[in-house]
């Protein structure tokens, strides 16, 4: 079709003085497709670079991202400058079809990084922990490997059982497509939105707890199992655990982040198996992973099933202190029944600390009251029940336990080479059985220098356990149920009773953790040092005396919650480490970004600046931008079409203004080579008038001896300046416009400048991109002059940068009343940094010109300067 | 002049019916299909001027669903929106003449505004066929 129409245009172009009235209605049919075309390309080029800052800051920033969001900018970018591609070549047929074979060359590149291929986990589906070890890591997760391997090595005491192993995984998930769907599920979801998160975390878990286990899954664990009971001559019960793979390293524990279903029985061991498989999506395993930066396909759930062990007592065993890295004391917590009250923050634990030295000693013990215990029921599952007798107030480990333990947890360490923290149970014959033992992350004890504390300072409340150091100030928000949570504020104190694994999630939003149970030895405390939160744990009544949105300073290191922001406490924070720099998912993205965003054709004049030449989607965007604006002109002057080719502003002053309708710009059909301003209906076009007519221009600033010889020099050598010679700096002042956009291309003095805006009601679209270039004076003054309006546009929020003497500024998605007003500014801009850059070196004059620009922009803004902006009122200037 | 008239087609019931009544309230005039036979046999049914349609569903897939629209009906505008984001499906789209390739989740505005660039295409196409024509017949004429 397009074909059939250039071969009408190419009759019309012989016959171009007699235009029958069909043939007028062609070329502006023509015309109005052009600039469609143009449009949308503009549309995609400004959603491109709109794209690659939103990649850009993702990577600089703190804000987390997931592997979704790798996808979806590389794909949104892929696909707007595929279509800016496709628009070029529609404006110019042909001539730029080897970007094509760029977008392809640089796409095949880009895929990897945003579509791994996964390799296929192979082995069996299910290995006896007797036949696991540290070898085995990959296959069952080094949970249930490192258990194995110490118990083989040490000769300690494990329970017996088996692992499903990754590759059981893959198998379950991909039965009925099951992770295409739970991707395209999480990549069509607004996760960065709690509700929205919280939600898809259901509907994922239930999407896993509904699916059926594959049948030689399922016959391989029932094998397991009967092979289990035939060792143990009786039915046996298991603790199902989560041992993924990446869990349990000492910079990414996911304490707590998985579930553990405890006492299965036979029958209902597949459920539980999905259950442990569907808190992969738990809400708070879900947010670490985004937090850490951990894609979701390194993280295969295995899962160990280990024989239940009912035990008398349990805890946590850390063979170092975790909130000081110079303390070598050993720490140990415990609990009557199962270690669960323990780790779950329950429960405020009984402490037992154990000096190291060539023997090793109970140094000093707290012994709290224990109101309750978790058993196992004789059925199955788990219970919570009470303690009455004076059971509950005695220790629940004799210090010879103690030390038999430190013993087994030194063992351990000295085997793996670093602190460990250990989950321990005894068992009905009071022996101590090892569950699990990973690497222990030791953090300091806090900010340098700690003041000690002010009478200045206001003390609201103090006490409890330091589980994580720092200091933070923040609203007071308590958290009683998850619906709270999904209310929770970014930067509130979390404040709440149990310190629960779950509220980990909230982490990335806590500026600080207050809880009245729990213990440094808890999942929750974990990931607080993990996310730098300072967290004080076990502070009574915290709920009730604390009250929501009361403001408050937390000092963790020393307990103590203070009235109001204590600047002097919060100046000496330690500024918080990127937890995603470095991470897998951070690493796509940064690969991904080396082959989008930087631009290497910078200069349209330069000799590179080619379709071949491009090496980033950036590149092409830049390219093809540069080269639509061309043949937007080049249509219309090629035609000389009358109605639709450039006609010269109609403005009694020195300078010309050409303009270039394409579309809507005339309020009516305009004849002959004049336009009047009141023909003009395009919105950025007049509101930048309105900045060029504001004020006159006044002529250059006063020259210094090196000034003018500065421009002598420059005049004499930079061929660019010369009008003679054919460049872009050479060309007319020109506008392109419609009525919603404006494309103004000027060379004002020896400067060049292009401000190229789209606004309408579409706020979404709104965008102005500012390019200013060149100059006179040297380069020195010229990097000036651009530093100097970079400096006057900062506070209107531009994004800018700077190379050379080349300032480009963009902002977007502004209202129009916005866009409009800043449109003015840079229109102010064009006229008055004319030459400027003679003065640069000149401190008092820069100053004086500052000073005289704003407030000629605030005069202006104001609207007590010129009132309208009609062309004849800026004679003198221009 | 005629008024835009756009089909929604979605696999997902709960998705569907939330856009139709959401793009409804904004002026639109649009009606939902749950599949790609089924968008197939509204367009037989009536003029549709822009689709928007889901790659993944059962059956016929977005993607063999805009290449029949295509061939079908050269003027109908299709938009890709889709909660699998792939290089690889968004180039083969939009060479197979989509107008776009979107990903979910969408901001209602955004997407109304890509349906009105789309339907402002058609209405250039159709234009442009029709002055083509007057041409031709201004042609034998001479």
């Amino acid at each position: 079709m397009i074909q059939r129409l250039r071969t009408f245009l190419s009759k019309f172009r012989k016959s171009i003085q007699a235009h029958s009235d069909e043939e007028v209605e062609a070329l502006r049919v023509g015309f109005k497709e052009r600039y469609h075309q143009f449009k949308l390309l503009l549309n995609a080029n400004n959603r491109a670079l709109e794209l690659m800052s939103e990649i850009e800051r993702a990577l600089q920033g703190s804000t987390p991202f997931g592997m979704h969001f790798v996808r979806s900018q590389c794909t949104r970018i892929s696909t707007d400058v595929f279509q800016i591609i496709k628009h070029i070549n529609a404006l110019a047929p042909n001539k730029y079809s080897v970007l094509f074979e760029r977008f392809k060359e640089i796409q095949h590149q880009l895929n990897p990084f945003v579509h791994p291929s996964t390799c296929e986990i192979k082995g069996p589906l299910v290995m006896p922990m007797a036949t696991v070890d540290r070898g085995s890591a990959d296959q069952t997760g080094p949970k249930m490997a490192n258990l194995a391997e110490v118990a083989k090595q040490l000769q300690l005491k494990i329970p017996d059982g088996f692992a499903i192993t990754a590759a059981a995984f893959e198998c379950f998930m991909a039965s009925g497509d099951l992770q295409a769907e739970i991707d395209r599920r999480i990549q069509a979801a607004e996760i960065e939105r709690p509700d929205h998160l919280y939600a898809l975390s259901i509907s994922i878990q239930q999407l896993i707890i509904e699916a059926p286990v594959p049948s030689h899954l399922s016959q391989a664990i029932a094998k397991a199992m009967e092979q289990l009971e035939a060792a143990s001559g009786r039915s046996v019960f298991l603790a199902v655990r989560s041992s993924a793979l990446g869990e349990d390293l000492a910079e990414t524990s996911f304490a707590g982040q998985y579930r553990s279903v405890l006492n299965v029985g036979k029958e209902t061991l597949f459920t539980a198996y999905k259950e442990v498989l569907a808190s992969k999506y738990s809400l708070p395993a879900m947010t670490y992973r985004l937090q850490r930066g951990i894609r979701d396909e390194d993280v295969p759930m295995c899962v160990g099933c280990l024989r239940m062990i009912d035990a008398k007592a349990g805890g946590v065993l850390y063979t170092r202190n975790p909130v000081d890295i110079r303390d070598d004391t050993m720490i140990i917590h415990g609990a009557w029944g199962l270690p669960k009250s323990v780790v779950d923050g329950t429960t405020v634990p009984d402490q037992f600390v154990i000096r190291r030295g060539d023997t090793l000693a109970v140094e000093a013990s707290q012994i709290q009251h224990k109101a309750q215990r978790y058993v196992c029921f004789p059925e199955e599952g788990v219970c919570r029940m009470a303690l009455t007798g004076p059971e509950a107030d005695q220790p629940c480990l004799s210090d010879a336990q103690a030390l038999a333990l430190a013993e087994m947890g030194l063992r351990i360490e000295t085997y793996y080479g670093t602190a460990q923290d250990i989950e321990w149970a005894l068992d009905d014959d009071d022996q101590i059985v090892l569950l699990q033992c990973r690497p222990l992350k030791q953090i300091s004890p806090g900010a340098k220098n700690l003041p000690a504390a002010d009478s200045r300072w206001s003390i609201r409340a103090q006490g409890g356990q330091t589980a994580s150091t720092g200091v933070a100030a923040g609203k007071v928000f308590i958290v009683n149920k998850e619906a709270d949570a999904l209310q929770f504020p970014k930067g509130a104190i979390l404040v709440t009773a149990q310190a629960l694994p779950r509220w980990a999630m909230l982490l990335n939003r806590a500026a600080a953790v207050i809880t009245e149970q729990g213990s440094l030895a808890g999942h929750l405390a974990n990931v607080a040092r993990e996310f730098q939160v300072p967290a004080i744990f076990g502070l009574e009544d915290a709920t009730q005396h604390l009250k929501s949105s009361e403001s408050v300073t937390v000092d963790a290191s020393t307990c103590r919650i203070y009235h109001g922001r204590i600047e002097e406490l919060l100046a000496l924070r330690e500024a918080p480490r990127n937890l995603m720099a470095g991470s897998r998912v951070w690493q796509m993205l940064d690969n991904a970004a080396r082959l989008i965003i930087p631009l290497h054709l910078l200069n349209p004049d330069s000799p590179e600046f080619k379709a071949d030449k491009c090496r980033t989607l950036h590149d092409i965007t830049r390219f093809c931008h540069e080269k639509a604006v061309q043949e937007m002109f080049r249509f219309g002057k090629e035609h000389h079409f009358p109605e639709r080719s450039s006609k010269q502003l109609h403005a009694q002053v020195p300078m010309q203004w050409w303009v270039l309708n394409l579309d809507d710009g005339f309020t009516t059909e305009v004849d002959g080579r004049f336009v009047e301003l009141t023909n003009i209906c395009s919105i950025p076009m007049l509101a930048l008038w309105e900045g060029i007519a504001a004020h006159p221009w006044e002529g250059p600033p006063p020259l210094d001896g090196k000034g003018f010889a500065s421009v002598m020099f420059q005049a004499t050598t930079n061929k660019a300046l010369l009008p003679t010679v054919r460049s872009t700096m050479t060309n007319r002042n020109y506008f392109m416009i419609a009525k919603n956009y404006c494309s103004l291309q000027s060379r004002l003095g020896f400067h060049f400048s292009i401000i190229e805006s789209l606004v309408s009601e579409r706020t979404s679209e709104n965008y102005i991109n500012f390019h200013f270039k060149g100059g006179g004076a040297d380069t020195s003054r010229r990097i000036k002059r651009v530093q100097f309006i970079k400096e006057i546009l900062e506070p209107y929020g531009f994004r800018m940068t700077i190379k050379e003497d080349h300032l480009n500024a963009r902002i977007e998605q502004y209202i129009m009343s916005t866009i409009v007003q800043y449109l003015k500014i840079l229109g102010y801009l064009t006229i008055h940094t004319r030459q400027l850059d003679m003065i640069m070196s000149n401190p008092t004059m820069l100053n004086h010109y500052r000073q005289k620009i704003l407030a000629g922009i605030d005069d202006m803004l104001a609207a007590k300067a010129v009132a309208s902006a009609k062309p004849e009122m800026q004679s003198a200037g221009l | 002049m005629e008024s835009l008239k756009a089909l929604f087609v979605d696999d997902e019931t709960g998705y569907l019916e939330t856009a139709v009544k959401r793009m409804k309230k904004r002026g639109i005039d649009v009606i939902g299909a749950s599949s790609g036979t089924e968008a197939l046999e509204t367009l037989a049914a009536q003029a549709i001027h822009v689709v928007v349609m889901d790659v993944r569903m059962p059956g016929m897939d977005g993607i063999q669903a805009l290449r029949e629209i295509r061939q079908r009906y050269p003027l109908v505008e299709v938009i890709l929106l889709t909660g699998h984001a792939s290089m690889e499906v968004a180039i083969q789209g939009m060479e197979s003449g989509a107008f776009d390739y979107l990903l979910k989740p969408i901001d209602i505005d955004e997407l109304i505004y890509k349906i009105q660039d789309a339907y402002k295409r058609r209405q250039i196409q159709t234009k442009k066929i029709e002055t083509i024509e007057k041409l031709r017949g201004g042609e034998r004429e001479k």
